[in-house]
């Protein structure tokens, strides 16, 4: 077998590198797992966090050319490497903050490119920590070692983590020099990427400015003016417009309310045309009695003393669907849109038909 | 009320033969304990021979759904007598489960 010589100080460093081994894995471990912890807890979603221990072979060929420049091997600092990947640029920045709240970072050997980076260039905006686990943030006595080395923490998002492994394939270590053209079209592509990261976050401001509008309204209860779509319903619902109908309902029989979430009902309302929350304010308004009527009907002789709370907004649908002459083709209609088409929703239908048709609010 | 468990793959069936009332709800209550801790899977209630269902039955029902979404399961109803699936409607729990006719 061929063993290589290398020079006495790259010895010792790969030396002091197999002996930490085992500290670098528990590390590659723990930060991930810090940092996962923490993401969780401030609600940040990222796309993903990864670790590498860098191979020997890759080491190797680093210290060979600039074995010099180290010391000792706790010189080397991306030993231990992690990836914070974010869907969102200025999840980024975010990132950054849970790194220098948790970490104690190294600011002389970390990177930022995303300031210095030249008004005609464009490429992967790189930005990598060197960091170090404090002793007040976590102890290990069977690895003492683990808070003196330090690790690189590199954080993208999703786009300039695809272009970066592009741009890795295509040109940066190949061996080959590639041609202008090509380097000049990647170019262009992180140019792209770059707004197109910048859009997505701007479209996440827009959505959130929306989204506090529309809670605004529902608070000051211009509901007339607050178009029906997924989050003017999400909002509504949040201050639980049905909670009046639903504990009388469920005062009949003394019943256990389940909370249920009623997002299905979103689809229903639209297909019933409505335009606006206030029109969902109107039903609960005018049919509020005649939903009472009908669970007062079905539920008033039993001993049922459990209901989901999805009984008031079906017993308003029922009353209104029915006092537009909707019959018992409406009400299949409705339970084939809020339970999925199915014969058996016509049994419903005529169940349903038979037992309110003698109530008074269908006789007024 | 007679209470069959079947296994199969990842799918577990369970047989309900009878009136699910408020006496027999505890002892199925407690049959089904099990099910409750290990329900990632999926878990089919079959109801093609049960001919009431009390309170205590459906808070069965609502348990296993509870247990199933907390652990990625689903629990699917199958065979429901008119009689049943009325009092489903009536309490909201139609929405709930995925609901399986018979062939």
């Amino acid at each position: 077998m061929n063993e290589t010589t290398f020079d006495p100080h790259v010895q010792e460093l790969l030396t002091q590198y197999h002996q930490l081994l085992p500290v670098y894995e528990q590390m590659g471990d723990l930060v991930p797992g810090m940092l996962r912890n923490f993401f969780a807890e401030a609600g940040i979603i990222v796309a993903s966090v990864e670790h590498r221990i860098k191979t020997e072979k890759s080491l190797t060929g680093k210290l060979q050319l600039k074995g010099q420049k180290y010391h000792h091997i706790n010189d080397v600092t991306d030993i231990v490497g992690i990836r914070v990947i974010t869907f969102y640029n200025d999840d980024v920045g975010k990132v950054t903050s849970v790194l220098e709240r948790l970490f104690v970072v190294d600011w002389e050997n970390s990177i930022d490119k995303r300031k210095a980076l030249e008004i005609d260039s464009f490429g992967y905006l790189s930005l990598h920590y060197i960091c170090s686990i404090p002793t007040e943030t976590y102890t290990d006595p069977k690895y003492p070692e683990m808070n003196e080395i330090r690790f690189e923490v590199q954080m993208r998002t999703v786009l300039q983590h695809a272009w970066a492994n592009m741009n890795h394939d295509t040109g940066y270590k190949s061996g080959v020099e590639i041609p202008r053209v090509y380097k000049r079209n990647l170019s262009r592509l992180a140019g792209m990427l770059e707004l197109v990261d910048d859009e997505f976050s701007r479209i996440r401001h827009e959505l959130a400015d929306y989204r506090r509008q529309v809670q605004k309204l529902v608070a000051s209860g211009n509901l007339s003016e607050i178009p029906l779509d997924g989050d003017a319903f999400k909002s509504y619902l949040e201050i639980g417009p049905f909670d009046g109908l639903m504990r009388r309902i469920a005062s009949i029989n003394q019943a256990e309310i389940q909370p249920v979430n009623l997002s299905p009902f979103l689809n229903l309302f639209l297909a019933m045309g409505f335009k606006t929350l206030g029109d969902i304010d109107a039903l609960i308004k005018n049919y509020y009695d005649a939903a009472y009527q009908i669970a007062c009907y079905q539920i008033g002789l039993t001993d049922i003393d459990i209901l989901s709370s999805s009984v008031a907004p079906q017993n308003l649908c029922t009353a209104y669907i029915l006092k537009k002459g909707g019959g018992r083709v409406g009400l299949k209609w409705m339970f084939d849109t809020l339970n999925g088409p199915s014969e058996a929703n016509e049994i419903l239908a005529d169940m349903l038909e038979e037992q309110t048709k003698d109530l008074a609010f269908m006789n007024q | 009320m007679e209470v069959v468990i079947e296994k199969q793959n990842e799918v577990v069936t369970v047989f309900l033969k009878g009136r699910l009332d408020t006496l027999a709800s505890q002892e199925v209550s407690q049959q089904l304990e099990g099910l409750s801790e290990n329900a990632s899977g999926t878990i089919i209630m079959d109801c093609t021979e049960m001919s009431y269902i009390s309170s205590s039955g459906l808070r069965i029902f609502l348990t296993l759904r509870k247990a199933a979404s907390e652990k990625g399961g689903k629990v699917i109803v199958r065979g429901i007598s008119n009689d049943i699936r009325s009092v489903f409607m009536m309490t909201g729990f139609l929405n709930l489960f995925e609901i399986q006719e018979l062939k």
